[in-house]
């Protein structure tokens, strides 16, 4: 196949072999200059398709149901406008982040990361952190102007995420904790490899001290991948499996809410979907597992855009391995970002698995989700109180362990509208549900290769930056901003990282960090015929 | 009072206490909003006209018609609670000028002759102890020319076979249900012309589904409080299964039907 989506037979007219649904634009994945791109479905699957003038055409999966990513369109919520906006519109998406003013929806999560450094080297990393003598970590005075920064952009904002790097290895967290509590933001989620959780129990016990402070939580985003050595060496470059446990069995002890967070890759980890899901169902700190196509940013290994993973394909891995528990419309796009970019599902349960009496029960199955989040049918709905709920969970800002989150969960149970028969009164009954209730998300991130400035113009999840901008996280992976942030803060020179991916093996060279950068020699220049 | 007295009766204070609304809430209908659009838009309903809602339950569907059609609604329920919250909750959606309840009965609907444009009934035909008698006073109320959407349970035209008698007995609107033959035929002796029908079988699928659901999630957060009112879960749960295996033998269905008075 040609970039033009056509078969070849001279002198007769061909249909093409593909539904056209729409034109936007995108990045040259080599050199991050903007580009038209266009969304094209065949065989029920979803790509996006683009021509850089200089590198050729590129395309890759982006959806692994067309049905669903079409009829999921009416689950896309109005966007809000934040009280400021950073930057201004210039060169328009994706050069002029931000916020700039034509940004479609407010932060329903900013995530600082205090530092480029890492006790790990993985071999996956988004971020290619690492050992390495020539990053940053960011000063007190930097974190309390990006923490302001957000509150100013958001008002009462609420859940900020520390990550890095690594940022329990950063001296001041705990500082940077007391900082973001100070001010208000509801939620301090903590992004970690787990290392320090295992070994530093007094560390554990100074967050589990923070989490009660009144109106405040922290929470635990624990990288955890699944159960097979293989899966640690060859996305950890070490087998963490006790490291992980006792990280775990910590913060339990210290009362912390901890979310697992599975990258997971084609032909590596995607078998332990479901065992995932099943031991954080059985573990007394966990509350919620967020599993994400691993992010074709930064440092990973090599794979193929045209059968990467997407969200459609995570859910339907997991109802295959646990058949009894799930089915694919058990999730619910999300509809304050781009409905595609993430599901979302809430179980309540009842013991642990393997017990007689466990039973999982996906909340969806018990009210008409859809009577409440169709933005395109519904001009009236049932209850407004109880779409508000459904809102704040199926949300990016949606983490177990937070009051609002759980406060939800109970409007929610209220829905179910069976008040007082039988001598039960199911919301009042429901009053402890949230101990038994699981959150599932589901989360592909763009990559320089999927990008589409549709979804960027929608995200809610930005990277706070030390300069005092807040850019979509996908635009910070993808388009340069982390490169460029890199190279201010730590003087040493970055180039920009083009993905691992198998059509671009003859364009690009390693860089210092382990990731890929652009091969500096005239042979990085596409044909402009085949699609790479 | 008569047993049909007795299972009307029963239906309506149901609403609220048997099995099915123990778990799905009084506003329950198969299909959901989507469904209701469907039945408005197959009504051609528009701007200024007058509709009647035969058992209305707390008014969600009225209050919908009145926003999204522009219409004027008169519901009807059976049950006086029922019409007291729909009047608060339409009041409170500012809409009291254009949606309003009258406490009655579908076989006696307490409003003039000939005055309406349309007549719609959602999940409750099937109910009717009386359907021929109901089904003349959707005719009286309406003017000629006007038209009667009805969503509703069907069976089978061999009615359901034993095993399901059980179950029919638990759920009020698969008691006394019809086929939908049976349905159109009751409706051309009330002088009614059948203009559609369409079968919507995925609504009361998921309709069972919810309930399933719900007594599950009932299970795990009061089954003690359950055992002790007498309600056997498990016995629920195997009906909800029989149940779901007669939709998909085609034995139970949903349906949507429109009539034009003649």
């Amino acid at each position: 196949m040609t970039g033009n989506g056509q078969v070849d037979h001279p002198g007769q007219k061909q249909d093409r072999d593909e539904v056209f649904v729409e034109f936007t634009k995108s990045i040259c994945p080599v050199c991050k200059v903007p580009v038209d791109a266009q969304v094209n479905i065949r065989d029920n699957k979803v790509y996006l398709r683009k021509r850089c003038r200089e590198h050729g055409w590129f395309e890759a999966l982006t959806y692994g149901d067309a049905e669903q990513y079409l009829e999921s369109a009416r689950f896309n919520k109005p966007g809000t406008l934040p009280l400021t906006f950073q930057t201004e519109v210039k060169d328009g998406c994706p050069s002029d982040c931000g916020l700039c003013p034509e940004h479609k929806q407010h932060a329903c999560l900013g995530i600082i990361e205090v530092n480029t450094g890492c006790n790990l080297d993985c071999p996956i990393c988004f971020a290619d952190s690492g050992h390495q003598p020539d990053g940053y970590s960011i000063t007190r005075e930097q974190c309390e102007r990006m923490l302001d920064v957000f509150v100013e952009s958001e008002g009462e904002a609420e859940v900020v995420m520390f990550s890095g790097g690594e940022p329990t290895i950063h001296k001041q967290i705990l500082e940077f904790i007391d900082l973001a509590q100070q001010r208000p933001i509801r939620s301090v989620n903590l992004n970690t490899n787990g290392i320090r959780l295992a070994s530093d129990t007094r560390f554990v016990a100074a967050l589990g001290e923070r989490n009660d402070v009144k109106d405040r939580s922290v929470n635990i985003y624990l990288q955890f991948d699944g159960f097979d050595e293989r899966t640690h060496r060859e996305i950890r470059g070490k087998d963490l499996r006790e490291i992980k446990r006792r990280a775990l069995d910590n913060c339990a002890e210290a009362g912390l809410t901890v979310t697992l967070v599975a990258a997971i890759e084609r032909g590596l980890n995607e078998h332990e979907i479901g065992d995932v899901v099943e031991f954080g169902l059985s573990h007394p700190a966990v509350r919620s597992v967020a599993f994400q196509p691993v992010t074709h940013s930064g440092r990973h290994v090599e794979f193929d855009p045209m059968t990467r993973l997407t969200n459609p394909d995570v859910i339907k891995l997991l109802v295959e391995q646990r058949p009894d528990w799930f089915r694919k419309d058990d999730f619910f796009p999300v509809p304050c970002c781009f409905p595609t970019c993430r599901s979302i599902t809430y179980l309540v349960t009842e013991g642990a698995p393997g017990e007689p009496d466990f039973g999982v029960l996906p909340i969806p199955r018990l009210l008409q989700v859809e009577d409440y989040l169709d933005y395109v049918s519904n001009r009236v709905v049932p209850d407004y109180a109880i779409r508000e709920a459904l809102e704040k969970l199926w949300s990016a800002s949606a983490f177990m362990g937070t009051d609002v989150t759980e406060d939800r969960l109970r409007v929610a149970a209220e829905a179910l509208d069976c008040a007082d028969a039988c001598g039960v009164n199911l919301p009042e009954a429901m009053a402890d549900l949230t101990d038994r209730a699981f959150m599932i998300v589901v989360q592909d991130f763009l990559d320089p290769y999927t990008l589409n400035v549709k979804q960027l113009m929608k995200c809610c999840v930005e990277e706070i930056t030390p300069d005092g901008r807040l850019i979509p996280f996908c635009a910070y992976n993808s388009v340069g901003y982390r490169e460029q942030v890199r190279e201010q803060m730590s003087g040493v020179k970055v180039a920009d990282v083009v993905p691992n991916a198998i059509p671009l093996r003859q364009v690009v060279e390693d860089s210092p960090y382990g990731s890929k950068v652009a091969a500096d020699r005239d042979g990085a220049r596409g044909d402009g015929d085949g699609t790479r | 009072m008569t047993s049909a007295d007795e299972a009307k009766a029963c239906c309506a204070a149901s609403y609220g206490n048997d099995a099915v609304a123990l778990v799905l809430g009084e506003s329950y209908h198969p299909g959901g909003l989507a469904l209701t659009r469907r039945l408005a838009d197959r009504l051609q309903l528009r701007s200024g006209q007058s509709v009647v809602d035969v058992a209305a339950g707390p008014g969600a569907t009225a209050r919908l018609l009145a926003t999204e059609y522009d219409v004027t609604v008169d519901g009807v329920d059976l049950g006086e609670s029922t019409v007291t919250t729909a009047r608060q909750t339409t009041m409170e959606a500012g809409l009291s000028e254009r949606v309003r309840f009258h406490s009655g009965d579908a076989e006696r609907i307490p409003l003039p002759s000939s005055r309406f444009d349309a007549v719609v009934c959602e999940c409750a035909f099937c109910t009717f102890p009386d359907k021929a008698t109901a089904a003349a006073e959707f005719a009286r109320v309406l003017r000629p020319g006007g038209k009667v959407g009805i969503t509703d349970v069907t069976i089978t035209d061999a009615g359901l076979p034993d095993e399901l008698r059980t179950l029919a007995a638990w759920v009020a609107c698969i008691a006394d249900a019809k086929p939908l033959t049976e349905y159109s035929r009751i409706l051309g002796d009330a002088g009614f012309v059948v203009t559609r029908t369409e079968q919507h079988d995925d609504a009361i699928a998921r309709m069972v589904e919810q309930i399933d659901a719900r007594v599950r999630l009932l299970r795990m957060t009061a089954g003690k409080r359950l055992a002790d009112a007498g309600v056997d879960v498990d016995a629920v749960l195997r009906y909800c299964t029989l149940a779901k295996q007669a939709i998909d033998d085609g034995l139970i269905g949903y349906a949507l039907l429109i009539a034009e008075r003649r």
